[in-house]
């Protein structure tokens, strides 16, 4: 296994700039994984570290050797495609050994690598089949045994459990983590289902427009967001945001004052400026209950039933607060109610730059 | 299927007639072709075209294989027809190979408006070949191909290129670019690629297009009268040969009996491949 260390990347089509100056470093080992909403570039740096895309400039170095004008079959990679990408003619077999053959590996070296990823992947069964007798499931597995049997020092998945039923994918997400651990792999994963990258990875690097918005654990991710589109974009349900401004150390959400003496700040805050007060959902409760944290006057509108918990919905002057609450208990909440808002664990950002304060 | 739309209802009956009718419309000349065939001369000339022959024989059938003249020898259409085998195979097994290679370079080069140029491509493939007849003769008669079985060869290659190419095109281009990827990764080249994976996935449209290549070059008739030269002259000229150079009497059986040898091939190729066919033309609408 080797880590990878991505330097000033910048890729374009023609005026339209798709990666901009993006430095990314997995360690040995890690389980990176690319998130963000469509179009974000995920794919398109992923095919960048591969050797799929040409880039306009930048290095890619893998286990410390320069692989920037390297062929994608000698960087020592392995990859699975969201589509599978099976080769639709041969059969299972055929498709997990094309790679070692083209390689010109001795018979008895493939026949026993093939077998070994058929096993840990529960294929064997299927080895004769073609692509086109098997379920998605069984497809996706078979098109990670092809990246396993290459002993590549990386493995790269770009969204590879996008097109499963729910069930299977988290299955399949199970499995993954599995090998992850079990083969001690180094893996650059793509996707844009959050809990898909929360639940897999080490590390996640946010993706935005092109950039990396912010590259940390999934709980720094989630505790400190770096910017309102991180704070936006990861978690569900999805952050509640005040816009306000900043004075004598409380935040004055249309005109209401919410003191914030709790809160982590890095720097102290000018009086005046316009700042977003990021909380969870989870860390507002009832205040009659004894919830810590500042007590704000609301009005319930409505409740939203989630199975383990029922998101409340809150009518804060006119803005609209989510609260995570226990289902027994949402069910005797109406009319004017008093939240605390608990603002330890809540985030501050500039309203202008977006960044955390 | 009830009421209204039974199978005696009054639309059915129209749809039934309408068929039958165009069904004879189409087969009636073929029927004649096959019973003057089977006639004698005298039977021939009592003038009734659509009777049975009265003592079926197959002589006609055996005179225009092996014996009807051509111009000035006399050896039947069978020397026709091996020419044609012989300008077909070549021609079938080349135009195909090098046009499955060039639509797979071309799927390959995906530029802006690549819709458009193909589109180009596509309507210069219909120009119509006469216009390129006297220049070609006289490249030909300079590097001394005119009049050589290669000379034919190459020409119904050139011919046959650019729908060849463009029916590759489309297909491989329909092939999902990720698969392309994953066989890069792997470390497979360019042949490699071609050979062991976009190869085996064409061959409904490799059966499409031996289809149209067969029939194509087997009706030819112009390409063989110029550029064939009179030793490899293909059947169809040579069965215009049989029809038009008889001496004397017509032998209207003998030239019946020619003219279906000669449209033997392509119709046992679409009756062959029918199916074959259609699975090809629906499995390239389908991926695209
Ligand atoms: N061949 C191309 N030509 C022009 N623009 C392209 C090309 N490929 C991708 N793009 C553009 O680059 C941007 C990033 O594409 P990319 O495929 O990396 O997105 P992504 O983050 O993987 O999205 P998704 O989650 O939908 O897969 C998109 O805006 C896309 O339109
Ligand atoms: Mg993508």
């Amino acid at each position: 296994m080797a880590g990878v260390r991505v330097s000033a990347l910048s890729k374009s089509y023609g005026a339209l700039s798709v990666l901009r100056d993006i430095d990314l470093e997995v360690a040995e080992g890690e389980f990176t994984v690319l998130l963000g909403p469509s179009g974000c570039g995920k794919s398109t740096l992923l095919n960048a570290i591969a050797g799929l895309d040409d880039i306009n400039d930048g290095t890619i170095m893998i286990g410390g050797e320069d692989v920037t004008a390297r062929e994608p079959s000698k960087r020592g990679i392995a990859m699975v495609f969201q589509s599978y990408a099976l080769y639709p003619t041969m059969t299972v077999r055929g498709n997990l050994s094309f790679g070692l053959k083209v390689k010109g590996r001795p018979r008895a070296e493939i026949e026993k690598r093939v077998a070994w990823a058929a096993e840990l992947l529960q294929i064997t069964p299927q080895l004769d089949r073609k692509p086109g007798q098997m379920s998605g499931g069984q497809r996706q597995r078979v098109a990670i045994g092809r990246a396993l049997v290459q002993d590549a020092r990386l493995f790269l998945f770009d969204e590879p459990l996008s097109n499963l039923d729910a069930k299977l994918r988290t299955e399949m997400r199970v499995e993954i983590k599995k090998l992850h651990k079990e083969l001690g792999l180094t893996i650059v994963y793509v996707t844009h289902d959050q809990i898909e990258a929360m639940t897999l990875a080490t590390r996640i690097a946010v993706m935005q427009g092109g950039r990396i918005e912010q590259y940390a654990a999934p709980d720094e991710l989630y505790e400190r967001p770096e910017t309102l589109f991180v704070a936006g974009f990861v978690g569900a349900p999805a952050m509640n945001f005040l816009p306000g401004i900043w004075r004598a150390g409380a935040v004055e959400v249309d005109g209401i004052r919410i003191p914030a003496g709790a809160l982590d700040l890095r720097a102290p805050v000018a009086d005046g400026t316009s700042v977003v007060l990021g909380v969870r959902p989870e860390h507002i409760g009832l205040a009659e209950d004894g919830a810590p944290g500042e007590a704000i006057a609301t009005t319930m509108q409505f409740m939203e039933p989630m199975g383990a918990d029922t998101l409340g919905w809150f009518a804060m002057g006119g803005h609209r607060l989510s609260v995570r609450l226990a289902p027994q208990r949402a069910r005797a909440v109406a009319g004017a109610t008093t939240l605390a808002l608990d603002l330890r664990l809540a985030s501050l950002f500039d309203a202008t730059t977006e960044r955390r304060l | 299927m009830r009421g209204q739309s039974g199978a005696f209802s009054p639309v059915r009956l129209g749809i039934y007639g309408f068929l039958l009718i165009s069904a004879a419309f189409f087969l009636l000349p073929l029927y004649v072709m096959v019973v003057t065939s089977l006639k004698s001369m005298p039977e021939i000339r009592e003038g009734n075209l659509l009777a049975l022959p009265g003592a079926p024989s197959a002589a006609a059938w055996i005179k225009a294989w092996s014996t009807a003249c051509t111009g000035l020898t006399c050896n039947g259409i069978q020397v026709g027809f091996w020419n044609s085998v012989t300008i077909l195979v070549p021609s079938v097994a080349v135009s195909i190979s090098v046009g499955a290679v060039t639509g797979y370079a071309l799927s390959l080069w995906r530029p802006r408006g690549a819709a458009l140029l193909f589109g180009i491509l596509m309507s210069v493939a219909f120009v119509p070949y006469q216009v390129f007849l006297f220049p070609l003769v006289r490249m030909f008669s300079y590097v001394g191909l005119n009049s050589t079985l290669l000379g034919i060869i190459v020409i119904h290659t050139i011919f046959g290129l650019p729908t060849m190419t463009l029916i590759f095109r489309n297909y491989f281009a329909s092939v999902p670019i990720e698969l392309f990827k994953a066989a890069r990764v792997d470390g497979a080249g360019f042949w490699r690629i071609f050979g062991s994976i976009m190869l085996p996935m064409a061959v409904p449209i490799i059966v499409v297009a031996m289809i149209l290549q067969t029939t194509g070059i087997w009706n030819d008739f112009i390409f063989g009268l110029v550029f064939a030269g009179r030793e490899n002259f293909p059947m169809t000229v040579q069965l215009n040969n049989i029809v038009n150079s008889t001496q004397g009497e017509r032998e209207y059986n003998v030239d019946m009996a020619a003219t279906m040898l000669t449209a033997l091939v392509p119709l046992a190729v679409y009756f062959i491949s029918g199916r074959w066919f259609v699975r090809g033309i629906a499995a390239g609408a389908v991926k695209g």
